[in-house]
């Protein structure tokens, strides 16, 4: 339609989010090569490959499945022993400092610098990333805006509730203008609504479009919530590597009803016309329509049996499901890898 | 109170340290079954548990659980399993000797304990790390053995402080399976947590504090329909949205309509759910929509908690 | 009028070089480190002998001011020379060892006590650029203890005596230099190694003094038992001591069986940093430091 723009041209294909430079659509975010990690004896991660290209990536699996050491390893803190890790192309080993230049790091535990107020502390963080001394200030103080740290900023960091700390660690991540962010756990033990607003600002980030985000979790909603990837570790090794949206679309599976009434009769009348149907406690029906048959038929047949239903949705595949099949249900070896990997 | 030695009592407590205060006067009776606190952080929670576990006396007021009281340290201490929040052990254990003696001290013989330890380690999936010192397990192993500890001279109350907190999402499951069954066999579970969305999943009754005051108590569902000045929202997901809010509109109990943003659903609150279905289900067999998706928009842990607590409830900025 | 709306916004500034981060690092110990009242006064208090050396240069260049404030009693030769300087140099040494035992824990522990470490080190500056920074700051302030003043009596001594005294007495000016410099590396290193093993500040200040003297009793112990003069070699002033004699040009010590040759002592040194850089490697790490 129209004028072509060379530009057009290489984005046309695909779709990149606002902000996304031309030169970052072929590099992937991570790129793995046989990673392989050492600690201690015993090895952690034990070859992984891969490319990870989404916005925001979940990076799932159980306790000792080598995800606090795949960060530590990006962030340059371990060596491989082997293999390749690269961020947005530099090699973890070779370019470590620019790789830190490019990364906001939001660890899981506790890290601060009691004694200074908050935006002391991120104005610093801030300047070692090379800002200079007033950019610094400002950016701190945007930074801190923007997670939501008001006059709290001022205050020294240790006397900062739960949340605060989750909120000044953020901030001092943001404040350089990284273009990966690594959340270790961003949501630990922020109570509802202030883990609302954490998710909030993460997709507020996300939808910014300049920064990548990697975010490791337990609590699979959080991650259904904000990750369009999803990279799941089990005993050092890849489990799953998927995406999200695409695994979402393509499962089907059935419709969950909640009804009032005899829902047997339902269930019943319903087999009669080709369904599959399971009945639960509590009026809970579970159907698998084939494809003439529509909800209007399955109101038609409630309504006659005198049932009336209260909740209808189609249930398709979640993160839960995906990363459930991802997993061996081994828990003999799952303790074993944890107690061989404690405090790693 | 009917039936004294089937409930926690809380008569009219209070919990002040010093000037500090920990709950005002809370009353609350809380039956067989999974029941959950719910409430901002420094709201109290912890206070309520150690009040029901004899860590605390009460300022004011009676605790009782199963009509029994910490005078009766032996009985109550029997009846009673607490898994903490906090993450300390005492030094130099390992998994089996810290279960061992914490069993030992019950009074309980060495076989008995050790059988009974046994029977805990396995059941939240803790066996062969249990001979390995405390100091080098991973914060999951740390939770789980205090888990093991708290049920391990099973108790017929059991108090847990955040107990998912570092598990990984199989040991969260695998968790909730455990505590919805022990609710089922007749236990007392308490427990604390963040995580709305499992809260929904297995509580039978919740109860919410803030600022040290009780909010709200009972079975969700219940809770919900009380809270009157918002009436209950359903989202129904169809083909033509404007329609259904016209024809919904139409007869007087739809209070609100919103339309979703992607056009492809609307809000709809209503003061009378049950005359509300009743005529929704009169629609989808019309046909003119064709229904895709009904769901309550606010029949939850998450939508209590915004309406009640909000959000000033929690973190000061 | 309009409607502002602040979100997020990526950096498109300029950079500092990366060499510059381990300034950063110094400039805002420096300004931990200067912040508490205490650091102020022991720095104060460490100028306290450098003004009465100063009278005593000033007195021993105008015999008049001499023979009015001495009244012509003190019959003492007050002559500026190399042994003059090393009283100044031990003097003001001891007053850095003072002050590094409050300013090291003070740089580190900081830093230590809540585990910034894994943001800290997440940003572009190594392990080592983070201990070549605390070590700047550390040095930068001795250094205003230690060969600054000491460089400024010997100017002053210089300006204020009739012959070319300066020119003669080069040696003594590198003396207090080198001699200086050696003193305060050690002491920085030692300062950061021990504060980096130690939780709690006030118990850092009590080891870092302890480190310099209980050896010297040990040392004692041993010459006094074994009859050896090796036992001295742990007795750190001491061996400072010589070792700045000779670089001043100091007449050596009479007793012979108390002299330890200077190959000794710098091969001691080295051991101590080595040891310090030890410690070092072990505590400063960005992974989380697991208990137990």
């Amino acid at each position: 339609m129209g004028i072509n723009h060379p530009i057009d041209e290489t984005l046309h294909h695909k779709d990149p989010p606002a902000g996304t430079t031309v030169s970052s659509l072929g590099t992937p975010v991570i790129d793995l090569d046989r990673l392989e990690v050492r600690l201690g004896g015993r090895t952690v991660l034990d070859g992984l490959t891969g490319e990870l290209r989404g916005n925001a990536i979940g990076l799932l699996g159980p306790n000792g499945a080598g995800k606090s050491t795949l960060i530590n390893t990006l962030l340059g803190f371990h060596l491989p022993s082997r293999g390749t890790a690269k961020v947005f192309g530099m090699d973890a080993v070779r370019d470590r400092a620019r790789i830190r230049q490019a990364i906001g790091y939001m660890p899981e535990n506790d890290s601060f610098i009691g004694n200074m107020s908050g935006v002391h502390f991120v104005r610093y963080m801030a300047e070692l990333s090379g800002l200079p001394s007033n950019e610094a200030l400002e950016r701190a103080h945007e930074a801190l805006f923007y997670v939501g740290l008001g006059e709290v900023r001022y205050r020294k960091v240790s006397t900062y509730s739960l949340g605060m700390k989750q909120l000044i660690k953020l901030a001092q991540a943001l404040a350089h203008g990284p273009h990966l962010l690594i959340l270790d756990e961003p949501t630990n033990g922020l109570d509802p609504m202030a883990r609302q607003r954490m998710i909030q600002t993460i997709q507020e980030i996300r939808k910014e479009g300049s920064i990548r985000m990697l975010i490791s979790s337990h609590l699979l909603l959080d991650i259904d919530e904000t990750c369009d990837e999803a990279l799941i570790l089990k005993n050092g090794r890849i489990a799953a590597l998927c995406n999200i949206e695409e695994e979402r679309r393509s499962h089907r599976n059935f419709i969950e009803l909640e009804t009032i009434g005899a829902a047997d009769s339902l269930a019943e009348k319903m087999r009669e016309l080709g369904c599959e149907c399971a009945c639960f406690p509590g009026g809970r029906v579970k159907i698998v329509m084939p494809d003439q048959i529509e909800a209007r038929d399955l109101y038609t047949v409630a309504a006659g049996q005198g049932v009336q239903i209260r909740r209808l949705h189609q249930r398709r595949d979640s993160l839960e499901d995906i990363f459930l099949r991802a997993m061996d249900n081994d828990r003999d070896s799952e303790t074993k890898r944890e107690e061989q990997l404690v405090g790693l | 109170m009917n039936n004294l030695t089937d409930r926690i009592i809380f008569d009219n407590v209070s919990k002040f340290y010093g000037e500090v205060l920990g709950v005002n006067r809370i009353s609350l009776s809380i039956p067989p079954g999974v029941t959950t606190l719910v409430g901002p952080n420094g709201s109290g929670k912890t206070t309520l548990m150690n009040l029901m576990t004899g860590l605390v006396q009460p300022s004011k007021g009676s605790v009782s659980v199963l009509g029994l009281t910490p005078g009766d340290a032996t009985e109550f201490f029997r009846e009673v399993g607490y898994c903490t929040q906090f993450d300390s052990f005492p030094r130099g254990l390992t998994g089996w000797e810290f279960l061992m003696d914490s069993l030992m001290l019950h009074g309980m013989h060495p076989a008995d304990a050790f059988k009974l330890s046994q029977e805990a380690l396995e059941r939240v999936g803790l066996g062969a790390a249990a001979v390995r010192k405390i100091a080098g397990y991973s914060k999951g192993m740390r939770q789980k053995i205090r888990l093991a500890q708290a049920i391990a001279h099973r108790p017929r109350v059991l108090v847990l402080d955040e107990p998912l907190n570092g598990l990984d999402p199989m040991a969260r499951a695998e968790s909730l399976a455990l505590f919805e069954e022990l609710g089922r066999q007749g236990m007392h579970l308490v427990i604390s947590s963040h995580i709305l969305d499992e809260v929904d999943r297995i509580s039978d009754r919740v109860v919410l504090i803030t600022g040290g005051y009780l909010i709200a108590e009972g079975n969700i569902h219940q809770v919900r329909q009380e809270v009157r000045d918002k009436p209950m929202q359903v989202l129904i997901r169809c083909d033509k949205p404007e329609l259904l809010a016209s024809r919904m509109f139409e007869v007087n109990h739809c209070v609100e309509a919103r339309l979703h943003v992607d056009g492809r659903g609307v809000f709809l609150r209503t003061g009378d759910i049950d005359q509300f279905y009743t005529l929704l289900n009169g629609i989808a067999v019309e046909g003119l929509v064709k229904i895709e998706t009904v769901a309550p928009a606010d029949d939850d842990a998450y939508s209590i908690y915004q309406y009640l607590i909000g959000s000033d409830g929690g973190t000061a900025r | 009028m309009s409607v502002y709306k602040h979100n997020y916004r990526a950096y498109t500034g300029r950079l500092t070089p990366l060499w510059t981060r381990v300034l950063v690092l110094a400039r805002y110990g420096l300004a931990e480190v200067w912040s508490s009242k205490i650091t102020i006064g022991l720095f104060t208090l460490s100028f306290l002998p450098t003004i009465v050396f100063i009278i005593l240069i000033y007195l021993a260049n105008n015999p008049i001011a001499r023979a009015l404030i001495l009244h012509g009693n003190d019959a003492r030769d007050l002559s500026i020379n190399a042994m003059f300087f090393l009283v100044v140099l031990e003097i003001q040494c001891w007053a850095a060892l003072a002050i590094t035992a409050w300013i090291a824990p003070r740089l580190i522990t900081f830093d230590l006590a809540d585990n910034a470490l894994p943001i800290l080190l997440s940003h572009p500056i190594s392990r080592f650029g983070y201990v070549l920074g605390k070590f700047a700051a550390l040095f930068g302030s001795l250094s205003l203890v230690t060969w600054v003043p000491c460089l400024l009596l010997f100017v002053y001594q210089g300006y204020s005596s009739a012959q070319p005294w300066a020119a003669a007495n080069l040696q003594i000016a590198s003396g207090l230099l080198f001699g200086s410099i050696l003193w305060i590396l050690m002491l920085s290193i030692l300062g950061l190694a021990l504060s980096s093993w130690v939780k709690w500040r006030a118990v850092a200040t009590g080891i870092i003094v302890a480190a310099v003297f209980v050896p010297s009793g040990v040392g004692g112990i041993i010459t006094g038992v074994l009859r050896t003069k090796w036992g001295f070699l742990l007795n750190m002033p001491f061996v400072m001591t010589q070792l700045w004699r000779r670089m001043l040009g100091a007449p050596e010590l009479m007793w012979r069986d108390e002299t330890i040759p200077t190959a000794a002592i710098v091969i001691m040194l080295l051991l101590v940093c080595l040891l310090c850089a030890a410690m070092l490697n072990a505590r400063i790490r960005a992974r989380e430091v697991v208990r137990g």
